[in-house]
């Protein structure tokens, strides 16, 4: 009896010393991470274990006197191995196997939430709707960072122990590596809204990361068909085609970032491209920030409309 | 608990609250209304989910224009649908919506044992929710709402969809947590008896406008002065019959309601049941529910 007692008030006099909004939001990120990063989750795991068994083959392969980047052509273009590794397999590539992973990582993130409309419940707590898809962000960012900035900055520290860990080289290279970092931070997070996007849309897993792969993926290969023809046919500002794949859009944001002129692989020809920066952050901004603004906007209708 | 001035709440041509004013008071309250009538609207504003077109409202002293999402800490809300992930246990869901408040790991394990504890849930709160009966989901998404001891928890149609006897137990359950855990409770419904047997006032909503505010205990005590009559032959002329005694009845379809002044008003009805020819087959004083209140006030 004094036992029930004590509990019915420990019950009515609870204090539940509720934490901030910012660690609520980082919480909510990283147990969806954990729940992502299950073993039962053996496709992505598996596609995991290919990047790395395939960036520990390049790192065999690799020549050091090269790295970062081997001049193609006398105006300007490089082959930069880190840019490289996010082109097609024929260039040496891991695109196909991250936008899988983006694709399987993103599929059922918000869309589960919306499915089965426990969004409702986690709308109802002390975040806003900004917190729940930053809260959302969170765990397939930290998938793709998995498969982008460490299989790079794994090839970085390699290329410097080829080199003898010398402290020279390390200085001479010191800016290579908050570039690989930055390089993996924007395709990591473009790619997790444009899967976010999706998820959003759709509502339904598998639906959604088909839909994210095929518009990923399958723009890209779309829009190098288009811009080789209209290059055959010797159209004015064909490169600009590029720019509507998000993949080709991401590439010529990362070879701005390497300060190096875009240089696109397709139907086994290096070609080169020429197009203004101001264009194509017009294109980054209106696509990414519309991802993002749709997204918002679906949850607010949901939310309105029950 | 609540204040509401002015507040106005339009989808496109549709207004869902039209100049919508009240204080709520402190306790278990009740909102009534029909569907459409801007029940949950007024919840969700009142949970800072919709922002109001216009108006200003405050709940439990926070003036929600400001602060919509920090006072969700204070409150507790249990939506009308059906909104739980099936692939988690009863416990896993509970610690997550914890956490999702703000609780710590520890924190919410202990109250989400502690609660379940006092749903009465032993072993089945390691089953996915997905085995769950419609009552047990419907105890879960309370659980989910009192988790980080709100002050108020907002309860939008808590017994939609259940069978006479889980509504009832559910209504215990609610009487019983928000009891031991002295929570405040704003109630959405349109299930009078679910009022009658959980809150202390009512507020009566139709298309978006208070229509009535009242203690449940003024309205039943005030109304309970009836006779309740079931009778054979012509209802017509039985009614008819006690018209001419300055006697009115509402005919309830399966009983007549007539109202008692004195026991003079029973001598009444039995004069009017011989002059009409219409056998009396049960007659007794009887307190009235709200119902006939509610329809009173909707139409």
């Amino acid at each position: 009896m004094k036992n029930n007692a004590q509990v019915s008030e420990r019950f009515r006099d609870f204090d539940a010393n509720l934490t901030t909004r910012p660690w609520i939001v980082i919480g909510m990120g990283l147990r969806k991470f954990g729940q992502i990063m299950k073993f039962k989750n053996y496709g992505l795991w598996s596609l995991i274990v290919i990047v790395y068994l395939f960036t520990l083959s390049r790192l065999l392969l690799s020549d050091s006197t090269n790295y970062p980047c081997t001049p193609v052509t006398e105006e300007g273009y490089r082959s930069c191995v880190p840019l490289n590794y996010y082109g097609d397999i024929l260039q040496g590539g891991m695109r196909l196997f991250l936008v899988s992973i983006v694709a399987i990582a993103s599929g059922g993130v918000i869309g589960n939430d919306m499915a089965n409309k426990s969004i409702h419940l986690y709308l109802s707590r002390p975040i806003s709707r900004l917190d729940y898809l930053i809260a959302r962000f969170i765990p397939v960012f930290l998938v793709l960072i998995l498969v982008t900035v460490i299989p790079n900055v794994m090839f970085f520290v390699s290329m410097w122990s080829d080199n003898g860990l010398k402290m020279e080289w390390l200085q001479g290279h010191k800016w290579l590596i908050f570039v690989l970092i930055l390089q993996g931070i924007v395709y990591s997070a473009g790619f997790a809204i444009i899967g976010l996007t999706f998820s959003t849309l759709i509502k339904k897993e598998n639906a959604a990361s088909a839909a994210t792969f095929i518009f990923i993926y399958g723009a890209s290969i779309i829009c190098e068909i288009f811009f080789i023809a209209l290059k055959v046919l010797d159209v004015k500002d064909a490169d600009f085609i590029l720019l509507l794949s998000v993949s080709h859009l991401l590439d010529y944001i990362n070879y701005a970032i390497f300060d190096t002129k875009y240089l696109v692989a397709a139907a086994f020809t290096y070609w080169e491209v020429d197009v203004s920066g101001i264009g194509a952050g017009i294109i980054f901004t209106v696509t990414f920030a519309g991802c993002c603004g749709l997204m918002y906007w679906m949850i607010q209708q949901m939310e309105a409309n029950k | 608990m609540i204040k509401a001035r002015n507040v106005v709440k339009q989808y496109g041509n549709l207004k869902a609250l039209d100049n919508f004013s009240i204080d709520i008071p402190e306790g278990k309250v009740g909102i009534l209304g029909p569907n459409g009538a801007g029940k949950s609207t007024f919840v969700k504003i009142a949970l800072g989910l919709l922002t109001a077109t216009s108006g200003e409202i405050t709940v439990l002293g926070e003036t929600l224009t400001k602060n919509t999402v920090d006072i969700r800490k204070r409150i507790g809300y249990m939506p009308e649908h059906d909104c739980i992930p099936d692939e988690m246990t009863g416990v896993e869901f509970l610690i997550e919506m914890g956490m999702v408040s703000g609780m710590s790991l520890s924190g919410a394990t202990e109250r989400t044992h502690e609660i379940l504890g006092h749903l009465r849930m032993g072993e089945e709160k390691y089953r996915l929710i997905s085995e769950y009966s419609g009552g047990m989901r419907q105890k879960i998404k309370l659980a989910q709402g009192l988790i980080h001891g709100p002050e108020v928890i907002f309860l939008d149609e808590p017994t939609s969809g259940l069978d006479p006897n889980a509504r009832r137990e559910m209504l215990e359950t609610i009487n019983g947590l928000t009891d031991v855990s002295n929570t405040r409770v704003l109630l959405s419904t349109h299930i009078l008896q679910d009022v009658e047997m959980v809150c202390d006032s009512v507020i009566i909503v139709k298309d978006g406008k208070l229509q009535m505010q009242e203690d449940v205990k003024a309205i039943v005590g005030e109304k309970s002065n009836f006779i309740q009559i079931r009778i054979g032959g012509t209802k017509e002329k039985f009614i008819a019959e006690l018209k001419k005694k300055k006697i009115n009845a509402e005919d309830n379809e399966r009983v007549l309601i007539v109202p008692y002044k004195d026991d003079s008003t029973y001598d009444e009805i039995i004069d009017a049941a011989i002059k009409s020819e219409a056998p009396i087959y049960e007659m007794e004083r009887t307190s009235q529910s709200m119902d006939s209140v509610y329809r009173e006030t909707i139409e």
